[in-house]
């Protein structure tokens, strides 16, 4: 059978793509306590954005890749200054109906743009070329999304553990005010988190452009995936992010060859089942 | 407003309901049927926002639930009487509500959001992919049962008949949600959104009554959705989809949350801005969401507020001493 390595590998690049999606959302909710719903719009913006740029030459990939997220970057910090930071002091719910109304004008706005249809992005050059593994011949753009993933997270793993700056995002966590009378401008820190959310998605667009077509849809489609992984890894844990990622991808996989029938869904049994068993998600905190 | 004023704005919005039709052209008076579901929707969802304090991004699974389960209900079962098919729609959501319900109420916030909205999501993709069942992308036609009653049947083929019918139906469920939050149960509700805390130290088991009102607005929303279904007399999977969670949502916000009144306001709104903007450009969804978003930031109580507002300027009512004016104004 040479199927279980290639639906493994199916898994192991959906499971990247869905920690990059996922990891920038956990952060800014761990962080902030904002949950994002206009995340997925904005992975979507920046899908859509790295269309754009690549429309002409297919090897400008490595230049949308380092020119989308900053696009990103910047429209999540001006959306954290001068939209959430407004709403900030009415409470959650207004935090999350207006991240909500944003994703719904996003959605509305790549409709008008880029049209009501999917559009397809090709790789070129070695990214779109295969490989030989495991004895199968298997797409290299899949497994460098899988290498991307890994080494976002590390580096996001180092930022937090190991760097001064670390220290500061994990203590403005526990207790923002102490922090902001510590002398550490926690507004600006906030800000720097969601924008770094923003630039997140909108990398982990521009991979998902040429790996899934890119279509209005597309964003409903990984949030609601994005918030199985955060439900199921436990709400702000960048390591649950990390296991139910896996367990998500290769659950999608395998659901595909194993119960075509029931593979939708099998992710949102999974859901239940954590919900049931460690309503907390398996590395929440109680 | 005070309470005894109530029973005679009912009764004068109904008389005023009963002229329509031979006021009415049949477009405005398609419209307003239209109009009185989507009111009922908004206020069943209102229960759990406005007065629960509890944003959920999964109503539309109930309406929609119910929407497909009556027009199921109608073409496999022939013969099925009216009552029933409404019946059954009514049934399953309550049965939804319920075991939904049950794995949701530990969460609160964020966390209930976001599972409201996971869950809509794998209603929404059943409803795709059971083709057999739901119709797929095609959706389900249906004709309209007769309305039997004991000493004959009513046809429901006209829309004056079935605007009648939907008037005292929805009417009366409308007005049995505004008696629900005048009961105990509906004051708890209120109380839990305000200190949650103090109401477990009284020994009121929180869980259990989220569970109960969870479930009855989800019973009201799917009462909306067989009239949709039963209205339109076609049923899609748009609705079960998120966009009528969105809906509803705009509805209710654009409304006002902390009024009874304001998310049936929201509906009139909704609906005659929707006829207005689609009429002008087919990008109405995208000035809806402006309005929306522009009304989050600057009118979070929504018009209701803005005429409560205007009301106590213009009437000197007397001010509700600078406390939020939810906790005040939502008993109506």
């Amino acid at each position: 059978m040479n199927d279980v390595p290639v639906f493994f590998l199916h898994g192991l690049a959906y499971a990247g793509l869905l920690f990059l999606v996922s990891a920038g959302l956990t952060l800014v909710f761990g962080m902030m306590n904002v949950l994002n719903f206009a995340h997925a719009a904005m992975y979507m913006l920046g899908a859509y954005f790295s269309y754009s740029i690549m429309m002409r030459s297919t090897g400008r990939f490595w230049l949308s890749l380092m020119v989308c997220p900053v696009i990103l970057f910047i429209i999540g910090a001006l959306i954290e200054r001068f939209l959430l930071r407004r709403v900030h002091k009415f409470g959650h719910v207004q935090e999350l109906l207006l991240t909500f109304g944003l994703a719904y004008i996003i959605t509305e706005l790549v409709k008008w743009f880029w049209g009501n249809y999917p559009l397809a992005v090709n790789i070129g050059g070695t990214l779109g070329s295969t490989i030989p593994i495991f004895g199968i011949t298997y797409p290299v753009y899949r497994i460098f999304i899988f290498l991307c993933a890994v080494f976002v997270g590390t580096v996001m793993a180092l930022i937090l553990y190991k760097t001064r700056l670390g220290i500061i995002l994990r203590a403005a966590v526990n207790d923002s005010e102490m922090v902001n009378t510590l002398g550490v401008n926690v507004p600006l820190v906030f800000m720097g988190v969601f924008a770094f959310g923003a630039a997140l998605s909108g990398f982990a667009g521009v991979i998902a452009g040429p790996l899934l077509s890119t279509f209005p849809g597309m964003a409903q489609e990984i949030l609601i995936d994005a918030f199985v992984v955060i439900v199921v890894g436990g709400f702000g844990s960048l390591g649950g992010a990390v296991v139910a990622s896996l367990l998500i991808g290769e659950l999608q996989s395998f659901g595909v060859l194993l119960f075509p029938k029931l593979s939708i869904a099998l992710v949102y049994l999974l859901m239940a089942v954590v919900l049931i068993i460690k309503p907390s998600g398996l590395f929440g905190e109680e | 407003m005070k309470r005894k004023s109530v029973p005679l704005i009912i009764i004068a919005l109904f008389a005023a309901g009963v002229l329509m039709p031979t006021l009415l052209k049949q477009y405005y008076l398609n419209m307003l049927t239209e109009i009185l579901i989507f009111s009922l929707y908004a206020v069943s969802y209102n229960l759990l926002l406005g007065y629960a304090g509890l944003l959920s991004f999964g109503h539309a699974m109930f309406f929609g639930l119910a929407a497909f389960s009556t027009a199921v209900a109608i073409i496999h079962i022939p013969g099925l009487a009216l009552w029933n098919a409404i019946l059954i729609g009514v049934a399953t959501t309550v049965l939804a509500g319920f075991i939904i319900g049950s794995l949701l109420l530990r969460h609160k916030g964020s966390y209930f959001a976001l599972l409201t909205l996971a869950f809509n999501s794998l209603f929404y993709a059943v409803a795709t992919k059971w083709h057999s069942v739901t119709g797929g992308d095609d959706g389900l036609s249906i004709k309209r049962p007769a309305l039997e009653m004991g000493f004959g049947s009513v046809s429901l083929a006209s829309l004056t008949n079935f605007y009648y019918l939907t008037l005292i139906i929805v009417g009366a469920a409308i007005v049995f949600c505004w008696y629900f939050t005048h009961t105990a149960m509906g004051k708890t509700v209120l109380l839990m959104r305000e200190n949650e805390e103090r109401m477990k130290f009284l020994g009121y088991n929180t869980n259990i009554s989220r569970l109960i009102l969870f479930t009855f607005t989800g019973a009201v929303a799917g009462l909306a959705g067989s009239f949709y279904t039963l209205h339109f007399q076609f049923v899609s999977i748009s609705a079960i989809s998120v966009d009528m969670t969105t809906a509803v949502l705009l509805m209710a916000f654009v409304g006002g949350t902390k009024t009874f009144w304001g998310p049936i306001l929201g509906a009139f709104v909704y609906i005659l801005l929707q006829g207005y903007l689609s009429d002008l450009t087919d990008r109405w969804p995208l000035f809806m969401g402006l309005i929306f978003v522009f009304m989050v930031l600057f009118i979070p109580g929504g018009l209701s507020e803005v005429i409560m507002n205007v009301r106590q300027r213009l009437f000197g009512k007397k001010e509700n001493n600078g406390k939020s004016a939810a906790a005040e104004e939502v008993p109506l």
